[in-house]
């Protein structure tokens, strides 16, 4: 009861942020979007501070006295400086190559600091939408980094991708404890990032994709065929006369024969009606495995979506042209 | 969380040493098993750490809980709720919290009772040794909250020290203004203060021949600073602190008030109208006395005193009481009149309880001061006849004298003849008494040793000394030293030349004999004997009174609101200035020295209207000045052709030739400077 209230108060609070917080593809913190607050050895440090206090009015120690008074001083010092190792940062995203969905994003994140500053300690992390993160074990992975020495570097930022096609990052939340411990400073941002997320490839086992005549997969050239010209090669003995090649005898290059071929119609297509009767995401899933497999494959492959078709193709390019259009299939928008 | 916090490395060692630190001098006090058992736990700890051991079981847990438990029962019954079993209860929860201890949560628990038992090492002791310890320990813990909430592998361990250097030094401002500014408050709940030194310095009761050697320590007792002028001679530095009346045959025993001060009405019964019984004379004499803690209520002061401090009060017989026991360093204030009389008119009560001793016992001594008595005239006489007879007779002045028997007064005085200074107070008072002459014990210290450093006296425990007061008629009580006129060195230099040759006594204080032979060692001890004096002086002696002493130094009137304001906006004043020089730490660029000078002369330039534009070149801007201003010609040309040889050829190798033309370019600037100031105010006419 009570955790579901604090989920509704989570998502609440989630989606409050997320209208306030405006994208935007560079943002530098400043005193307007840190916050800081206590942390919770912060709360037991004050706690520590009460007892020295009460211990040293009662006992009148007068250094008692100045060393709670030095701990009041370290506290007021912890927030400063744990402010000022987030002031001054610039955060910006940077392209993130496509995963699957169900896999861990590793969104790239560059951070840079002005000239002559020094920032430790920085934690980020995606604030997850309450209720979503508890599925996956060890959820919201925090990543760490240091501007010491460099003046820039890049972090990778993981957060889990749920559905497939353009997927935008969540807020990112950067948050650091240094120097003390005592205070914990923040700050939301959203950076514009997404990544292609391609549907989870779902195996099972794949029928031949082969239409028109059927052919072996390691060639699919049926050697000897009489349709299309292949080539010249070597007269040997018992070949027919009819495939000699009298224009180059005739220009004394030798006795040679042409050679034909016929050609099988090795070129595989991917048809959405193939998996007729399943769920989208379960056909977009299917077609996602099967471009996969046919991507180790040399032969040719295509993909017939109902509302695009790419003709077959091979390499790499094309298996992640075939993937995008898995991936933004049914979704609308300019980024197709 | 279930994933494994792992604790940096690096953090655990700075950890663990914070602990040993915070644990060393509470190990003093507490029972040795328990410092054995805060060890083990800190080497388990460190087994944990490399690997060889495992963290507890909750079996293992639960038996040391319950065991502590029952430990801490049984410490509360020995020695009761107080200091100590606190102090011992708190050490064996942290050594075991830092056993078990896996989550960030539990290391800050662990840090943040560090400095709680950096505040215990407080109440035991605000030496100037202790808190520099305290205060190395409290960087330790910086430094292990630094490594703690570091994950920067280049971080090591000395830029996570100098970090933590730097953050206390940061914190000093503000700790420094609270302390000045913050208002103390008075105690929420009386708290038993229990030590398990015992009593130190002089006690209430005296038994002379009792002790076969007297063990007087050379530690310290108090520390006095005169305010208004130098201080007495030697011979007057008798610290008065009890007033022993009452004799038994063999003790010396101050009349018994209630034994604890603690009311105010119990106060008041000490407070009568002492003027009436004093005369005062002379100019009085203003000092501040430290005294060490002696777990005793009364205080030390020269001759008639009178205390200006709170809390303190006079008895009947001019002693001055605290209120309540000193069972830490103390410092108060007292006005001394050295030609005052007391007591002009003595009470028959006051003459009865003074001329008062035993009906048995010493019968040949009685015998001997009553015709004594009746040889001479005057009480005053008869004083003097009895010290002639204790100087003119072989009496020694020893720290190891004979037992005495039975009838000591007249063991002492026909027999063993040596002794010091309570057998000759007290054979004097005995005597003096049995002729009907009203005497009485005083003990206290008697003199002091001078420190030049910070002009201070220091009197030490072996200063300890015993003497009378004799009532005269017309005089009132009159001192006198029985022992000075056996031992006139003790009197007019102190215990150490009474008994140079006293192999005892200096055994006992083989550092007194050593600062005697090296005078450089003996600077040493000086020197650092100040230190500590000042800082108990201005920092651990620093209390409500002396705060508000300091406001009305500020603030003409105070009045709640005014302090208040103080308070709020100078620690806001701190804060926000830390803070800015937080926030804007950035280390700055340092400019060239060159280039400074050019800013400088574009600077003098400006002010004439001749500003550099942005992205001008020096020439360019040379010759755009020549042409406003043609009698800077030359001091321009000289300028720019140096700034520009400096800052745009090849570095120069030579630093001798560097700083040459350095200072060629500074006098150039100064030139400038004295052309331009005429200009400038023509311009400022127009």
């Amino acid at each position: 009861m009570a955790s579901k209230f604090r989920e509704q108060w989570q998502d609440r609070v989630y989606r409050w942020m997320r209208g306030r917080i405006k994208p935007a593809s560079q943002v530098k913190l400043n005193q307007k979007i840190i916050y800081i607050l206590p942390s919770g050895s912060g709360l037991v440090f004050i706690t520590a501070i009460a007892l020295v206090f009460i211990a040293a009015i009662n006992y009148a120690v007068s250094l008692a006295f100045g060393l709670a008074f030095l701990m009041v001083s370290l506290f007021v010092l912890a927030i400063f400086h744990t402010w000022n190792n987030l002031n001054r940062l610039s955060l910006s995203g940077l392209p993130t190559p496509a995963v699957f969905c169900g896999e861990q994003i590793p969104f790239n994140v560059m951070v840079s600091r002005d000239p002559g500053r020094s920032h430790e300690t920085l934690e980020l992390q995606f604030h997850e939408l309450p209720g979503q993160g508890q599925q996956t074990p060890g959820h919201s992975h925090s990543s760490f980094i240091n501007l010491i020495d460099a003046d820039r570097d890049q972090v990778k930022v993981f957060a889990l991708a749920r559905r497939r096609g353009y997927y935008p990052a969540p807020l990112l939340r950067i948050s650091t404890t240094f120097p003390l411990g005592l205070a914990r400073a923040w700050s939301v941002v959203d950076l514009n990032m997404h990544c292609l997320v391609y549907p989870k490839p779902i195996p099972f086992q794949m029928e031949d994709f082969t239409s028109g005549s059927g052919g072996s997969d390691d060639s699919n050239i049926s050697r000897e065929g009489n349709e299309d010209f292949y080539g010249i090669r070597e007269y040997v003995p018992g070949d027919p006369l009819k495939q000699v090649a009298w224009k180059s005898l005739a220009k004394g290059q030798g006795m040679q024969v042409k050679e034909f071929v016929d050609y099988v119609d090795s070129r595989i297509w991917l048809d959405w009606d193939m998996y007729y009767g399943s769920s989208t995401e379960e056909r977009l899933s299917r077609l996602c495995y099967c471009v996969l497999q046919l991507a180790k494959r040399s032969a040719p492959y295509g993909l017939k979506l109902p509302d695009i078709e790419i003709a077959p193709g091979s390499g790499i390019e094309h298996r992640d042209r075939l993937l995008r259009a898995l991936a933004l299939y049914g979704e609308t928008g300019e980024q197709r | 969380m279930d994933v494994g916090y792992q604790i940096p490395r690096a953090s655990l060692q700075w950890i663990l040493l914070s602990v040993l630190l915070v644990i060393a001098p509470q190990s003093i006090y507490m029972p040795i098993w328990i410092s054995l058992i805060a060890l083990i736990c800190l080497l388990w700890r460190y087994l944990i750490f490399i690997g060889r051991l495992n963290y507890p079981s909750r079996l293992l847990r639960v038996v040391i809980v319950t065991f502590t438990l029952l430990i801490s029962i049984a410490q509360m019954r020995s020695l009761g709720v107080g200091l100590e079993s606190a102090s011992s209860l708190l050490t064996l929860g942290f050594v075991f919290k830092l056993v078990e201890m896996r989550e960030k949560r539990d290391i800050y628990v662990v840090m943040s009772l560090s400095f709680v038992m950096c505040m215990v090492a407080f109440l035991y002791s605000q030496s100037l040794l202790i808190s520099l310890y305290v205060a190395l320990c409290i960087l330790v813990i910086i430094a292990a909250l630094i490594a703690l909430n570091r994950s920067s592998l280049e971080a090591d361990a000395g830029s996570t020290g100098r970090m933590a250097l730097r953050i206390a030094l940061q914190a000093l401002p503000l700790t420094i203004v609270l302390f000045l500014v913050f208002p103390r408050i008075a105690p929420l709940w009386a708290v038993p203060v229990q030590t398990t030194g015992g009593t130190t310095g002089v006690t209430d009761e005296m038994t002379p021949g009792d002790l076969a050697s007297l063990g007087r320590s050379s530690e310290l007792a108090f520390r006095v600073q005169f305010e208004n002028g130098p201080p007495p001679l030697h011979q007057d530095l008798y610290w008065r602190g009890l007033v022993l009346e009452n004799f038994d045959g063999t003790t010396w025993m101050r009349r018994r008030y209630r034994s604890v001060y603690g009311t105010a009405a119990e106060r008041g019964n000490f407070q009568f109208n002492w003027e009436n019984r004093i005369l005062l004379q002379g100019e009085p004499l203003e000092y501040n006395v430290i005294l060490e803690p002696t777990q005793q209520p009364w205080v030390y002061g020269l001759h008639l005193a009178d205390p200006l401090s709170r809390n303190l009060f006079q008895s009947r017989n001019f002693e001055i009481y605290n209120n309540g026991l000193i069972s830490k360093r103390f410092s108060y204030d007292l006005r001394s009149y050295f030609d005052s009389q007391t007591d002009l008119v003595l009470l028959d009560s006051a003459r009865a309880r003074n001329t008062d001793i035993p009906e048995l016992g010493n019968e040949r001594s009685i015998e001997f001061a009553r015709t004594l008595r009746r040889s001479v005239n005057s009480d005053r006489d008869f004083v003097y006849a009895v010290l002639a007879h204790f100087r003119d007779n072989p009496f020694y002045y020893t720290l190891n004298p004979a037992l005495l028997r039975d009838n000591r007064i007249d063991d002492f005085l026909f027999n063993t003849r040596e002794g010091f200074c309570e057998h000759f107070a007290s054979t004097f008072a005995f005597l003096m008494r049995s002729a009907g002459v009203p005497t009485r014990v005083v003990v206290g210290y008697h003199g002091a040793e001078y420190n030049p450093y910070e002009d201070y006296m220091m009197v030490y425990q072996n200063n300890a000394h015993a003497w009378n007061e004799v009532w005269l008629e017309g005089e009132g009580w009159v001192r006198f030293d029985p022992t000075g006129a056996v031992s006139p060195e003790r009197i007019e230099q102190g215990v150490e030349a009474a008994l140079q040759d006293d192999l005892a006594f200096m055994e006992q204080s083989l550092f007194a004999a050593v600062r005697g032979r090296f005078s450089f060692i003996n600077t040493l001890r000086l020197r650092l004997d100040a230190l500590e004096y000042e800082w108990n002086r201005r920092v651990v002696s620093y209390d409500d009174e002396v705060q508000v002493e300091l406001f009305e130094r500020l603030i003409s009137e105070i009045t709640e609101q005014k302090v208040l304001l103080l308070l709020i906006g100078l620690a806001s004043l701190v804060i926000v200035a830390v803070g800015l020089s937080v926030v804007s730490l950035g280390p700055r660029r340092k400019l060239d020295p060159v280039d400074q000078l050019y800013l400088s002369l574009t600077a003098e330039l400006n002010k004439i209207g001749l500003a550099r534009k942005t992205g001008e070149g020096p020439l360019d801007y040379r010759d755009r000045v020549v042409a406003a201003r043609p009698e800077l010609a030359e001091i321009m040309n000289d300028f720019t052709a140096l700034y520009v040889a400096i800052n745009y050829k090849a570095p120069l190798k030579d630093e001798h030739i560097a700083r040459k033309q350095l200072k060629a370019l500074k006098q150039q600037l100064s030139n400038l400077r004295a052309v331009l100031s005429p200009l400038r105010s023509l311009r400022n006419q127009q």
